[in-house]
Order: structure tokens, then C-alpha cells, then sequence
């Protein structure tokens, strides 16, 4: 029998306190920069995608690379300046966004994308060009769209909350909660360190990630749940410990699995679903840490604040965290047996 | 339930989703080569593929309120009555599953696969296609309203505000340029008088205005006389001008009564200098597309292309009392607010047939304009509010690339499994297998939509469905730990998982159901492939690979170990 993390006794919980520092600069870190690109690109913080914003996306499709200043020149010419001229995936494909939308409806993508390609079948005689994609989206729709996403983040917030608190204890639901908007809180960070376009697949991976961190929340939690049902004179804390230790070789060996899927995805599956990929594959590593030192520690902390009249027989919580922290590291036990 | 039920409910799943997925005939309408539309009948998987895969256009319309206030309610009723005529006409495009339906209260969503000509299908789904068949006058009502209509022009201070804008940057330039080296010209000094709400500087600008009026006036210099009465050729530099004049209600009212002015299609060159058309017509109509019954594109050897009509009896009647009537008048014929072609010459009273000449434009032009005068005029004018088209190639190496995603994640999980738990992750092999069949069939039935982000939501979704098997291996272990015989370790492994699988499942598909609802397009193909694949993984790994298990007990009895 293979086994990895077997039976182990690590005290994850000790460790709180540098994991809260490491996470909290990570995000004030994101913040600072999200500052900075909203400085640089007039107060647009977070690379909104058409579907946002409005306006007009043309995709270029070349045989071979052209020279960027030939695209720019085209854009240009066909009224377009100002526009932003990108490659996308690979040095053959290019990307333009076009802001020239006045008042609620859509300019025509299509006619853009046409009058682009063909002054630059003048410009670049003998390299086939052809329009991959045109999209173009009225103002009125992109700032609804935007409520859209937002009303979807907070409403799967809500029922998640309620079905948390449906089958466990408020305390759960609110420490699962609270690791949710950590997870959307580093994933932001994450976005404006990698000045990825947030579209609307990838306000669908935010909240996948989402989903996924709770799923690893309540695997720890449910183990939790019926490690204190047995009723042993432990705390809160060595209860929590235990649990994280023991769901420990399945946390390992799923998020292989799907980290595996997501790294597939990453380098496989294209240009288009790339900004996608980015986030789920983060989404992993955040999912996984906010199960353990955020939702374990806000659980803690609320059990210490109000204790449940149950934890109050056993150790107090806070008798727990100095215990905790004069345990030492026990030995890992990695190994096939 | 006993095992045999067990094993023939897997293979009633299996033979379920072999049904669902079995390619089928399916027979789609396409315009051919010649134009011509005709049936042919494909053979394929039923798994639909999202624009994003198939290429295609996808165009969302809402009621333009630009020019007027339309209440909400109206809009609501508009959209409902809009959305069969715009279902008509793609009806009629020919484009095979082209999806035509409602989003909310107020758009139209049309999505055609395959659309080629992305220009095309929005002008035939916005245009609103109101034909009109208007008199136009011959009393020569225009030139007499001439002198009251430059007034009104100079009042509304129209023709000073459009002067002001340019001299103003002239103006503006000219100070930046020349500095203080100049006191300013002329010219500037007009201009600034004419938008100058200054008093002392009025008389300058009342000065210009009658210059300009001495040289024909702001509104009768735009215009020259026509080839036939009540045609009128305003040069093309000047169509923005006029048309501008023309938006303004005071402009209108002013109008010779009971008359419109509406521009033509047609322009043409005189003196190398290009014009366009206007024609001076009866505001109430004789008749309208109302009454058609017929229309369809024709090749006159006199006409080039044109669309023939033929109106309804009631129609009919009503046209030939009117046009006798006008012998010897003109009828234009106006389609959304443009007279199409010169009006022609009431020779005689016409019956139920007419035609529309289409200028110098095409067949397919003409195919167009029957099939929406067909299909009839939309109720308000609609606008597009998003459209994305996705060209076939982009969509074919999406499909191509996703396919070797799932393939390669698909490699990667069955590696992890098998190396991990040796013969228990050959069973979970097994349910992933069936996982895949049960996912792509639960998509077909339910007639789901492929979209890309579902093709990674499915990927997705197989690194997450072998988490219900790693649950239930991991008790099983901690079972074994605690020295229960194999068959007891089984059963209370499954038994302990069960509460958490459920609870993680459940929080992630309420989060999907969100994302089901709130999302569009991709996302929602996104969504439900999630869904899809939970269940599935559900049914696969508590049902199925217990019964792989229970198989192999069966097989091997008193088993002393397990292979995990």
C-alpha cells in the first residue's frame, strides 16, 4: 500500500499567525497594484474585458507574423487610434480593442474587423489575414453584465451560507464564508499581478474556486464535526489539528488530481481559455490554504469568542492556542508501507 | 439491493446513454451555391456545440429608444411581437439551427452556427422593414416654404451652431498658433459673435446671417431642383447638414403640411460632384406592407434585380382605388424611412402586383428584402446591443485543443489513481470511464449546449469527480488501520464518506445552479457541464465502483487483503 502523509501529527494550527501575515501581504500587495494599473490605465484597476466595458474586440488571424507597427498602422488608418493592438497566444494572432462606442448600442464588430483586415491586406500584401473573432458589446449591456457577475458572486454566497448553516453549525457556515471571500480576495490580487482580462469565464472560474475551496472546507469540517461527536477531551484546537491531519493524504491527492487537469488545461488547451486556466490553477493552491488557516482559525475564533456550551466542559480555546504553541513539530511519517 | 440488480441498473445506465449518444440523422435547411435553399440530411453525435466551437454569429437585440420614449410595458409587448417576425425571417435566412429567443423582458438573442457573413445577418434581423408607398408632391410646395424654412433655421440658431463649431476650433487653432502675434481675423470674429451670448457682439452675428441668407439661406442653399417634381439633390457633403436640420421639430413643422422629406437610396454624380436624393412626399401613405401578401426576388432585363409583390385582395382594392386616383403622379416607395429607387410614374391604376427595383444591388440584396418584407416589418426599431461573431477556424482549434486537454488531464488522473491505489484505482478507472459516457450522455439528453469553458469545466470536473472515489478509498484505509476485515472496511469506508461527498457536492452544484442562471452563453455551457459531471461522479463513485466492489468480493471470497 502506497501511502503519503500517513498518519501524521502536524500542528498546522501553530502556524496561524505567519500564514495570516503571508496571506493579508499577498492581498494588500494585489491591492497596491491594482492602484498602480488603475493609475496607468485611467482608473480601469482591473483589466475588464468588452463583455464589461463595452465596446469592440477584433481577433487577427495571420499566415505569417506581421510587424506590430504594420497592425498598429492599419488600426490607425481605419479611424481606430487610440486603440489598444496586442499579439494573442502566439505572434501570428492579434488582438484589438476598440473603445469607439457612443451611447447604448453595439458598433458594428464585424465592419470594424472587415475595414481592419482589409487595409492591412494592402499594407501587408502576400500574408493572409483573416478576422478569428469579432465582438462588440453596448455599454448598457456590459455595465449589466457587470451587475450580473456581481449579483451571481453574492447570491452563491448567500445560498452557500444557508446550506452551511443547514447542515452544520452557524460557526461553520461564517468560517466557510469567510474563507470564500479570502479565496476572492488573493484571486483578485492574484488577477491584478498577472494583469489577466477578467471576462465572464473567468468570473465562472472565480467562482469554481470558490466552490472548490468550500468543498475542501467542509471535507475538514465534516471530519471536525464527527471527530467531536466522539466526545474525547479534546479542544477545539487539537480536534481541528487532527482533522486537518487525518483528511490530509485525501486534500494531497485531490488537489494533485485536479491541479494535474488544471495544468493540462494551462498549457493545452489554448489562448481563449487561458485567463481561465490561470485562476483555477491558483485557485488550487488558495482553496487549499484558506480550508486550513482561514476557515480552521476563524472557527477557532469564534468558538473563543462564544464558545459553544459543550467547548466550555473541555479547554477554553485560548488555554489551546498557548498550548499549541509550546507543542513541538511531531516527526512527518512519509512512506510506503 | 442485491448485486444482480445492481449490475443490470450500470448496464441500463449504459445502454441509456449509448441511446443518447448514438449519432442520428438530422436534416437541416442550407442555401445552396445557386442560392437556392434545399434539405440535406448529416449524421452526427447529438452533442450541440456552442458558437465558441462551431464558429458563428450571435446577435442580441433590444428596442432602440434613441429617437423615442417607449414606456417599459410596450417594450415587452414590442419585443414579444418582434421576436416572431425576426423568427420568420431566419426561418427563411436557411441557416440550419439557427436559435432565435427571448433573454428577459426586453432583448432577442439570435444565434446562427456557421454564419459566414456576419453583416448580412444583422442587417436582416435589425432592419425593420415598414414599407410605405407615399405620393410624392408635384405642386412644387417645397420651393414656396423655402424662405420661412431658412427663417426657422437662422431662429433655432441651427446653421450658427454648426458654423460655430468649426470656426470655434479654427479659432482656437489660429490663437494657439499665432499667438499674440495677430489680433484674429474675420472670420473668427463672426464666429465668436454667433455663439457669444453677448449682446454687443449680436449685430456682428446678425451680419453674417444675412449674408448667408443673401446667398440662398442656410436650408434652401443645401438644395438644388430635382429631375422630376419634387425631387431634390443636396450634395453628399451636405447629407449630414440637412439631416441634422431635418431632426430639429421646428424644421419639420415648417415643412409645407402634410408633407415629409425623405432621403433616397440612390446617389448620383453630377459635374463630378456626388449627390443624394430627397423627395418631398405625402405624410399619410396610400398603402403600407401591411397588405402584402407575396414578395419575391426577380432579374428584369430593364430593371436589373428587383423584388416582385404581389398585395392581398383587401390591399389590392385599396391600391388600385388610390393609384387611380394619382395617374400621372409619382410613388415613392419608402422602406424604413428611405425611398427606394426614382419613384415611378402612375401609368394606370395598379392591381395587387408591384415591384421594388433594387438599384445597382444584387440577387442575394434582393432575396433579402423579400424574405423580410415576407416575414413582415418588426414593430419598433430594433438596435443590437452584442454581437460576437467567432470564425470557424478559431472554433475548430478550440474543439482541438480541448480534446487534447481532457485527453492529457484524463492521462494524468488515471496515472495518479493507478499508481496510488493500485487495484481499487483500477476500479475508479473504471468509473471514471463510465463517468465520461454518463456526462456526455446527461449533455445530450438535456440537450446541452458545448461551449469551450464547458469543455474545461469537464476537465475540470474529471480532476474533481476521482475525489469521491479518494474520500471513500482513504476510510477504507483508516478501516483497514483498525483491523475490520476487507468486506467491513468496504462498507463502513463508503458508509463514513457518504456524509461528506454529499455536502461538498451539494455546495458546489448550488454554486453552478447560480452560475446557470446568471450566466450567458459560454458560462452557462460552463455551468452545466459542472452539473452534468457531479452527478455523474456522484452516481459513479458511491454506486458503480461499490459495485465493482461487491464483485470482487463475490469473486474472491474471504479475501484477507485488499489491494488500496
Amino acid at each position: 500500500m502506497l501511502r503519503i502523509l500517513h498518519d501524521t501529527k502536524y500542528d498546522f494550527i501553530k502556524h496561524w499567525k505567519t500564514a495570516a501575515i503571508g496571506t493579508i501581504a499577498f492581498i494588500v500587495l494585489g491591492f497596491i497594484l491594482l492602484g498602480v494599473h488603475a493609475a496607468r490605465h485611467n482608473g480601469e484597476a482591473l483589466n475588464e474585458s468588452v463583455e464589461f466595458t463595452g465596446g469592440t474586440v477584433v481577433q487577427l488571424t495571420f499566415q505569417n507574423p506581421p510587424s506590430a507597427d504594420a497592425v498598429r498602422g492599419a488600426v490607425d488608418q481605419a479611424g481606430f487610434a487610440g486603440s489598444e493592438v496586442t499579439t494573442f497566444g502566439d505572434s501570428r494572432n492579434y488582438l484589438v480593442k476598440v473603445q469607439t462606442l457612443q451611447g447604448p448600442g453595439a458598433s458594428n464588430a464585424d465592419s470594424v474587423g472587415a475595414h481592419i483586415a482589409q487595409l492591412l491586406r494592402q499594407r501587408v500584401p502576400g500574408n493572409a489575414v483573416t478576422v478569428a473573432r469579432a465582438e462588440s458589446v453596448g455599454s448598457s449591456v456590459g455595465s449589466e453584465l457587470k451587475t450580473r457577475a456581481i449579483t451571481a458572486i453574492l447570491i452563491s454566497f448567500a445560498v452557500t451560507l444557508i446550506y452551511l448553516a443547514f447542515r452544520f453549525e452557524w460557526r461553520f457556515g461564517v468560517a466557510a464564508i469567510i474563507a470564500s471571500a479570502h479565496d476572492i480576495l488573493t484571486t483578485l490580487a492574484f488577477l491584478a499581478m498577472m494583469r489577466l482580462e477578467i471576462s465572464l469565464t473567468v468570473v465562472a472560474a472565480i467562482l469554481t474556486v470558490i466552490g472548490y475551496s468550500l468543498n475542501d472546507t467542509i471535507i475538514i469540517f465534516d471530519r471536525v464535526r464527527e471527530n467531536l461527536k466522539k466526545q474525547r477531551k479534546e479542544s477545539l484546537y487539537e480536534v481541528l489539528n487532527r482533522s486537518i491531519n487525518e483528511t490530509l493524504p485525501r486534500s494531497v491527492l485531490t488537489h494533485a488530481t485536479v491541479f494535474a487537469a488544471t495544468l493540462a488545461l494551462l498549457i493545452f488547451a489554448g489562448e481563449v481559455i487561458r485567463p481561465f486556466s490561470w485562476v483555477m490553477a491558483f485557485g488550487v493552491f488558495t482553496g487549499t490554504f484558506s480550508s486550513i488557516y482561514v476557515a480552521g482559525a476563524i472557527l477557532l475564533w469564534i468558538e473563543h469568542k462564544w464558545p459553544r456550551a459543550a467547548a466550555t466542559e473541555n479547554k477554553g480555546t485560548a488555554r489551546a492556542l498557548a498550548e499549541g504553541r509550546r507543542r513541538e513539530q511531531p516527526a512527518a511519517s512519509v512512506g510506503s508501507r | 439491493m442485491p448485486l444482480k440488480w445492481r449490475i443490470l441498473t450500470i448496464i441500463g445506465l449504459c445502454l441509456v446513454s449509448v441511446f443518447f449518444l448514438f449519432p442520428r440523422n438530422v436534416t437541416q435547411r442550407l442555401r445552396g451555391s445557386n442560392g437556392v435553399l434545399h434539405d440535406t440530411t448529416v449524421r452526427h453525435v447529438p452533442l450541440r456545440r456552442g458558437l465558441d466551437l462551431e464558429g458563428g454569429t450571435y446577435l442580441a437585440l433590444e428596442v432602440d429608444d434613441s429617437k423615442q420614449q417607449i414606456p417599459a410595458d410596450k417594450k415587452k409587448d414590442a419585443i414579444d411581437r418582434a421576436l416572431k417576425t425576426v423568427r420568420t425571417r431566419m426561418d427563411g435566412y436557411g441557416v440550419s439551427e439557427s436559435v432565435v429567443q427571448k433573454q428577459g423582458d426586453d432583448r432577442i438573442v439570435v444565434q446562427i452556427p456557421g454564419e459566414k457573413d456576419p453583416e448580412r445577418a444583422r442587417s436582416l434581423v435589425e432592419q425593420q422593414a415598414f414599407l410605405q408607398f407615399n405620393i410624392t408632391d408635384k405642386s412644387g410646395a417645397l420651393e414656396r416654404a423655402l424662405p420661412k424654412l431658412d427663417q426657422v433655421v437662422k431662429q433655432r440658431g441651427l446653421a450658427a451652431a454648426t458654423g460655430a463649431d468649426t470656426s470655434n476650433k479654427t479659432g482656437a487653432q489660429n490663437k494657439a498658433l499665432q499667438g499674440l502675434l495677430t489680433s484674429g481675423d474675420t472670420s473668427k470674429k463672426v464666429a465668436l459673435g454667433k455663439t457669444g451670448k453677448d449682446s454687443a457682439k449680436k449685430d456682428s452675428a446678425a451680419a453674417a446671417d444675412s449674408l448667408k441668407l443673401q446667398a440662398g439661406g442656410a436650408f434652401s442653399s443645401l438644395i438644388q431642383q430635382g429631375g422630376m417634381p419634387g425631387e431634390f439633390y443636396v450634395a453628399t457633403t451636405d447629407v449630414p447638414t440637412l439631416d441634422k436640420f431635418l431632426a430639429d421639430s421646428a424644421v419639420r413643422a415648417a415643412l409645407p403640411p402634410g408633407k415629409d422629406m425623405v432621403p433616397g437610396t440612390d446617389s448620383s454624380s453630377l459635374q463630378n460632384k456626388w449627390y443624394k436624393a430627397y423627395y418631398l412626399v405625402d405624410h399619410n401613405p396610400i398603402i403600407t406592407g401591411d397588405y402584402l401578401s407575396n414578395a419575391r426576388p426577380n432579374q428584369s432585363p430593364t430593371d436589373g434585380t428587383i423584388v416582385e409583390f404581389s398585395l392581398s385582395n383587401e390591399g389590392g382594392r385599396r391600391f388600385r382605388n388610390e393609384t387611380g386616383k394619382h395617374i400621372g403622379d409619382y410613388m415613392a416607395i419608402i422602406l424604413d424611412g428611405r425611398v427606394m429607387g426614382r419613384p415611378p410614374v402612375i401609368q394606370g391604376a395598379i392591381g395587387t402586383r408591384g415591384q421594388i427595383t433594387m438599384g445597382g444591388k444584387g440577387l442575394s440584396d434582393a432575396q433579402d428584402l423579400a424574405l423580410v418584407l415576407n416575414a413582415g416589418a418588426l414593430p419598433v426599431q430594433l438596435r443590437v446591443a452584442e454581437t460576437h461573431s467567432i470564425g470557424p477556424s478559431l472554433g475548430e482549434d478550440s474543439i482541438n485543443k480541448g480534446l487534447r486537454a481532457t485527453l492529457i488531464s484524463v492521462a494524468l488522473v488515471v496515472v495518479i489513481m493507478l499508481v496510488y491505489y493500485r487495484f481499487s484505482g483500477l476500479l475508479a478507472v473504471g468509473g471514471l470511464a463510465l463517468y465520461v459516457l454518463y456526462t456526455l450522455a446527461a449533455l445530450a439528453g438535456f440537450d446541452a449546449v458545448l461551449t469551450l469553458p464547458g469543455i474545461a469545466g469537464f476537465v475540470l470536473s474529471i480532476g474533481m469527480a476521482v475525489d469521491a472515489n479518494v474520500l471513500i478509498f482513504e476510510r477504507i484505509r483508516e478501516e483497514l488501520d483498525r483491523g475490520k476485515t476487507v468486506r467491513t472496511a468496504i462498507d463502513e469506508g463508503f458508509r463514513h464518506a457518504m456524509p461528506a461527498i454529499v455536502d461538498s457536492n451539494v455546495s458546489t452544484i448550488l454554486t453552478a445552479a447560480v452560475l446557470y442562471q446568471y450566466g450567458t452563453g459560454p458560462v452557462k455551457g460552463f455551468a452545466v457541464t459542472l452539473i452534468a459531471g457531479i452527478f455523474a461522479s456522484l452516481v459513479t463513485s458511491i454506486f458503480v465502483v461499490r459495485t465493482f466492489y461487491l464483485l470482487w468480493l463475490n469473486r474472491s471470497r474471504g479475501a484477507q487483503t485488499l489491494s488500496i
